[in-house]
């Protein structure tokens, strides 16, 4: 074999295993626990968030859905299932809120208070009984 | 005599009140795995809303698609665009009814076995399915457990021959939920 031979050899054989390494790397990607280092898309206080919601689901959908926000409201209860905790934002005025899940390694509970004003970052995931973030952090 | 049927009256109505319990949840879990030699993929979802009448044995499930986390986010991606279609079918939910209501008794503390029978759906389609589970009865609140087998076929979920293997033809569903009273 010539020396052009191996060398050509040699960089398909490096290339093969990068390639293979970099679409192993891809498929099995991990999913991301928050997306806080990602760009904001929105940023909106919960009280208009849920109003937008509360009078057309899909036009607010147009707006919000599948897009990193930036929402800001009033701690209204902090609930824990199953290793996940769930942040209530909602004014007392309001009967609806944002729901904000976060993966347990995301928050300290003991730093957020029922009553204080957060913002809250995560990807809104739609509209049940209220608004849905998941993958959240929290800036206090 | 008048007001004895007043006070009677009365005393039904808050009778009716008293019974007419409804528990919600905001944040259930709802999470199911697909078990195959080749591959286990198992899903979570923490903010299922649930409501269950305690006096009519009414019991109500809403979840979106999107809130279902799986640990790889290409599971995530393939779930929600190939397979449920999460933007043409954004949410599934349940309504149905415990069928042995009577054996439960929400007021005193422990754990019931409960049937379960109604309509699921997800991904446009609907159908009828009953389970088994408990419910608990613990203070104020109860929790209600289950776990069911869905086939993804039945709802019209489509599973490319390539990764057929892959994917299980049943799934199996758990629900595991902590209701307060509304």
């Amino acid at each position: 074999m010539t020396n052009n031979m191996k060398r050509f050899w040699l960089i398909l054989g490096v290339f093969a295993i990068l390639s293979g390494y970099l679409v192993w790397k891809r498929t099995f990607r991990p999913s991301d626990t928050n997306v806080a280092s990602k760009k904001t898309e929105a940023v909106v206080s919960a009280n208009t968030l849920i109003k937008a919601y509360a009078s057309n689901e899909d036009s607010t959908n147009m707006l919000y859905l599948n897009k990193i926000v930036e929402v800001t409201g009033k701690v209204d209860t902090i609930l824990e299932k199953d290793g996940q905790i769930s942040v209530y934002l909602k004014e007392k005025s309001d009967t609806e809120g944002v729901m904000c899940a976060f993966n347990k390694t995301e928050i300290d509970t003991s730093s957020v208070k029922v009553g204080q004003i957060v913002s809250v970052k995560g990807i809104c995931t739609g509209y049940l009984m209220d608004v849905i973030l998941t993958k959240c952090s929290v800036n206090l | 005599m008048k007001t004895k049927v007043l006070v009677s009256m009365l005393l039904i109505a808050s009778l009716q009140l008293v019974s007419a319990q409804k528990y919600l949840s905001k944040n259930g879990h709802v999470w199911f795995y697909s078990h195959t030699p080749m591959e286990n993929v198992e899903a979570h979802n923490n903010q299922v809303v649930s409501v269950i009448d305690a006096s009519t044995g009414d019991i109500k499930f809403n979840l979106l698609q999107k809130a279902f986390e799986f640990k790889v986010a290409l599971m995530q991606e393939h779930f929600n665009e190939n397979y449920m279609e999460s933007e043409k079918f954004p949410k599934a939910s349940f309504s149905g009814k415990i069928t042995n209501l009577s054996t439960i008794n929400f007021k005193k503390a422990g754990v019931y076995s409960a049937e379960v029978t109604g309509e699921l759906s997800m991904h446009g389609i609907t159908k009828t399915i009953t389970t088994k589970g408990t419910i608990e009865v613990k203070g104020t609140s109860i929790i209600a457990v289950s776990k069911f087998t869905i086939a993804p076929k039945d709802f019209g979920i489509v599973i490319p021959q390539l990764v057929e293997n892959k994917i299980a033809k049943e799934m199996e569903v758990n629900v595991d939920i902590t209701y307060n009273p509304m």
